[in-house]
């Protein structure tokens, strides 16, 4: 069941995500195993993006690792609510870590749609399959776009690469929660500001301080409401 | 660069890689080692989110604004133009994903075909 709900939209986003992702590893001179490696690894595009652009700019060491973790700090508050959910049966729960790595946005989503529906027993059994399926879709994307970087037109290629960053401009712009909102707004603003203060350490500041905004904004909005 | 920690070109793209991996994890396995004791609806959790979403979105206003890579050969105008293109038609079918990015991305392609073929 978890497999074939991944079929569809899901799978087809992770797909044309990672084709765009997989021409910008071919752009960058890296090789195909990097591609792979790098999606199944850190299995979070904004992350891989992050990797692949601070590689491109030769930045320090400490500076990637804050920003590729940083990119993707979003897995903490996902994963504090992704795991209580196998709570209840025993190997689901044993196998936390594992479940952990396969989380995705697409996946995350994918399952608490089905909550309801799933008994403690099914969710790692549809967990797994539904993340195997968005996987291998993305290792096929991933490859695709890496292969045909070299045969495709350049302006097929530039968009493919643009199609990464404006997927998630609209996955995090459908969000419903405000506070989430108004740091996203904020941080639309100081990322290319900060950026010509500082490019090596741009993102981990505008971070903080567009989150700090966000934050803050919405907890005044609710004191007048 | 001098003085921020070892440059990047120090090491080999799967060490650089591997070290990205565990960045990561870190998060994943953070998460699953405190889910058992932590409150979900915290707020400390709540502003760690916001931070994570402003992060992304300076990720990406960046690459739109000042890219790196191949999309540095590409105007700055077609970037912006697809891009709001692409969120009118996001809100006009009701914050539709699908709708918003096709849009953005199609109109972008266009725009950097026509320039290719000499028309704008």
């Amino acid at each position: 069941m978890g497999m074939r709900d991944a079929f569809g939209l899901p799978a087809f986003m992770v797909a044309a995500s990672m084709l765009g992702y997989g021409a910008m590893v071919h752009s960058a001179g890296m090789s195909l195993p990097i591609a792979i490696v790098s999606t199944l690894g850190i299995w979070g595009l904004p992350g891989q993006v992050a990797f692949v652009e601070y590689i491109l700019l030769g930045a320090p060491l400490v500076s990637m690792m804050i920003a590729v973790s940083l990119a993707n700090m979003r897995f903490l508050p996902m994963s504090l609510s992704l795991v209580p959910m196998f709570r209840g049966s025993e190997s689901g729960w044993r196998w936390r870590y594992l479940w952990v790595q396969f989380m995705s946005v697409n996946t995350w989503i994918g399952l608490l749609r089905r909550i309801p529906e799933l008994s403690p027993d099914q969710r790692g059994p549809f967990f797994a399959g539904f993340s195997t399926n968005c996987m291998i879709a993305g290792v096929v994307g991933v490859s695709t776009g890496y292969l045909m970087a070299e045969t495709l037109p350049f302006y097929v290629t530039v968009s493919l690469v643009f199609l990464n960053p404006i997927y998630f401009a609209f996955v995090f712009a459908a969000m419903r929660v405000r506070a989430c909102l108004l740091a996203f707004a904020a941080g639309a603003v100081t990322g290319p500001l900060i950026y010509l203060l500082t490019p090596d350490w741009s993102l981990p500041i505008s971070g903080i301080i567009a989150g700090s905004v966000g934050y803050y904004a919405d907890r005044i909005l609710k004191g007048r409401a | 660069m001098n003085g921020a920690g070892q440059s990047l070109g120090a090491f080999g793209p799967w060490a650089l890689l591997f070290m990205a991996i565990a960045a990561t994890y870190l998060w994943r396995g953070l998460g699953s080692v405190i889910a058992a004791r932590l409150d979900p609806e915290s707020r400390f959790l709540q502003w760690v989110a916001c931070v994570a979403y402003g992060l992304l979105a300076a990720l990406i206003s960046r690459i739109v604004f000042l890219p790196v890579g191949i999309l540095e050969n590409t105007q700055l105008v077609d970037r912006l133009g697809a891009t709001a293109l692409g969120f009118v038609v996001f809100f006009a079918f009701k914050k539709h994903i699908g709708a918003g990015t096709l849009t953005a991305a199609g109109v972008f392609m266009l725009l950097v075909w026509a320039r290719t073929q000499g028309m704008l």
